[in-house]
């Protein structure tokens, strides 16, 4: 489980974080929605510590991290515990497909060469690559690259995956089979928080959306009733935006 | 003294001239890997943004960068073993060739600490934010991950200070070291046929030089290889010269678009 108290951040003098309060069941697929500099992305970046909060805790799991107070040690043992899947992919450039997986598992979970060789395997031709093992980054298509950062993500076997835009970067032909890969992996109970602008996937995959707006969550929930029947204003305004199919009434 | 050109001296000079060979490689050798330790140890500081040392090493890169090899070696050589005279160290006794290295070393130093620091910022800064998110702790971010493709980055510079060195090593003649250049001076003395020697001095350096341009080249393919849009294609000794500029320059405007686009 996942507990986020009280996270606030601020860079100079704009507080993009005003106190998120945000709990992430075992298991749970969360979408966090938003406008462009509502701090959706923001939020993700301080759970794990891409971005330091200047106030709040997070707990992941077995592991609580004051953000007043956290040293060296507290923010890697925070690490430890989730991965990420970035918005421009940010695979190891240097390394091939295979050896972006087992990366991680090598030096930090110390999983032995072998070990890690197989599992890195069996993940990428679970997301479809295992032609691709001895690809380097450059050689892979976008949609190709993030399914690799998807794979990279798996191996470490976190407590939590967090998406960031996981598709703003792709042509909408690669989208999919991006958005695939994430579905069916939602499909095994591995916990996500995923930041995206995809509304009709959220809705699908999602089982809690929460929105945000202006560095505050303005309304969370069930997707069925978020999306049908959404209470602020600010919410209502937003989803139209998103879904143009209900605005087209003249 | 009559004094008549003579073509023949200019190739039996070339094995005598290259009987000194390996003392030049070797001060080459020598300043280059005092220089990559001293390089990589003053580009810390300013990456990592420590106080007082970085400001040392930037005293220390405008010295080395902004004074002239020949001086730098006439006040290491004479200068030195006053300075450390004062503190009770005696180095007269220290062989030329060693100051000549090490002031050498220093000297590509400084300049190896540029070309690490500029292809260190180089490197894309989600690259580091892929390995803190992996659980990697700092040093293994920078060692696996930063230095290997800031390396591959800074290579085809680096190949330029290495072929400048071999040339600067001639310099070390001015304090009576024998190697290649040296050796050409004492042998144009004895025989008067200076230009001849001097023009199978000049071939050597350029052959040597070619030949490192090349292993340089082998080297930086292989450092560069995840560069490459397709899968390797062998070639003959790697003499197929693609340059990586369209790489490059597409990996900076990625870079460019990556840094403001976390929402803030």
């Amino acid at each position: 489980m996942i507990k986020l108290r009280g996270i606030r951040k601020s860079f100079g003098r704009q507080e993009v974080l005003q106190g998120i309060d945000l709990t992430v069941e075992k298991g749970e697929v969360v979408a966090i929605l938003g406008p462009s500099g509502s701090g959706k992305t923001t939020l993700l970046r301080c759970i794990n510590y891409l971005e330091k909060p200047s106030d709040g805790t997070i707990h992941i799991s077995d592991f609580t991290l004051d953000c007043k107070h956290a040293g060296k040690k507290e923010v890697h043992a925070l690490r430890q515990r989730s991965a990420m899947v970035f918005q421009q992919y940010n695979l190891f450039n240097h390394k091939t497909a295979l050896e972006n997986v087992i990366e991680g598992l090598i030096v930090v979970k110390k999983v032995s060469k072998d070990e890690a060789r197989k599992r890195g395997i069996q993940l990428l031709e679970k997301v479809g690559l295992g032609a691709k093992l001895d690809a380097y980054p450059s050689q892979l298509s976008g949609g190709q690259q993030q399914r690799v950062g998807i794979a990279r993500a798996l191996a470490l076997e976190p407590e939590v995956i967090l998406f960031d835009e996981p598709t703003s970067a792709l042509d909408p032909e690669l989208v999919g089979e991006v958005l695939a890969v994430i579905r069916r992996i939602a499909k095994e109970g591995i916990t996500m928080i995923i930041v995206t602008h995809e509304m009709a996937f959220a809705q699908d995959v999602a089982n809690h959306v929460v929105f945000m707006d202006g560095g505050v969550i303005v309304e969370e929930g069930p997707p069925a009733e978020l999306f049908s029947n959404p209470k602020e204003e600010r919410t209502k305004q937003f989803l139209k935006r998103y879904t143009p199919e209900f605005s087209y009434s003249i | 003294m009559e004094y008549g050109f003579d073509f023949a001296y200019v190739f039996k000079y070339v094995p005598k001239l290259l009987s000194t060979l390996d003392l030049t490689l070797l001060i080459v050798a020598g300043a280059i890997a005092t220089g990559l330790i001293i390089g990589l140890l003053v580009a810390l500081p300013r990456l990592y943004h420590v106080p007082v040392l970085k400001q040392l090493s930037m005293v220390y890169v405008s010295f080395f960068r902004g004074t002239p090899v020949l001086i730098q070696l006439f006040l290491f050589y004479y200068g030195l073993p006053e300075i450390l005279k004062l503190v009770y160290i005696d180095v007269t006794r220290v062989p030329v060739l060693y100051f000549v290295i090490f002031t050498l070393g220093l000297n590509a130093g400084a300049f190896i600490s540029e070309t690490i620091r500029a292809a260190v910022t180089a490197v894309n800064r989600g690259q580091v934010e892929a390995a803190y998110a992996v659980g990697m702790t700092g040093y293994q971010a920078f060692t696996r991950i930063i230095l290997p493709q800031a390396l591959a980055i800074a290579v085809p510079v680096f190949s330029n200070l290495v072929i400048a060195m071999l040339k600067e090593t001639s310099l070390a003649f001015t304090l009576g070291v024998m190697e290649m250049t040296g050796k050409a001076q004492s042998l144009g003395a004895l025989s008067q046929h200076f230009l001849e020697t001097y023009i199978s001095l000049a071939i050597i350096y350029l052959i040597i030089s070619l030949l490192l341009e090349r292993v340089l080249l082998l080297a930086e393919r292989r450092l560069q290889r995840h560069m490459r849009r397709e899968q390797e294609k062998r070639s003959w000794f790697g003499l197929r010269r693609v340059p990586p500029l369209n790489r490059l320059t597409r990996e900076l405007n990625l870079e460019k678009k990556e840094v403001p686009s976390y929402e803030a």
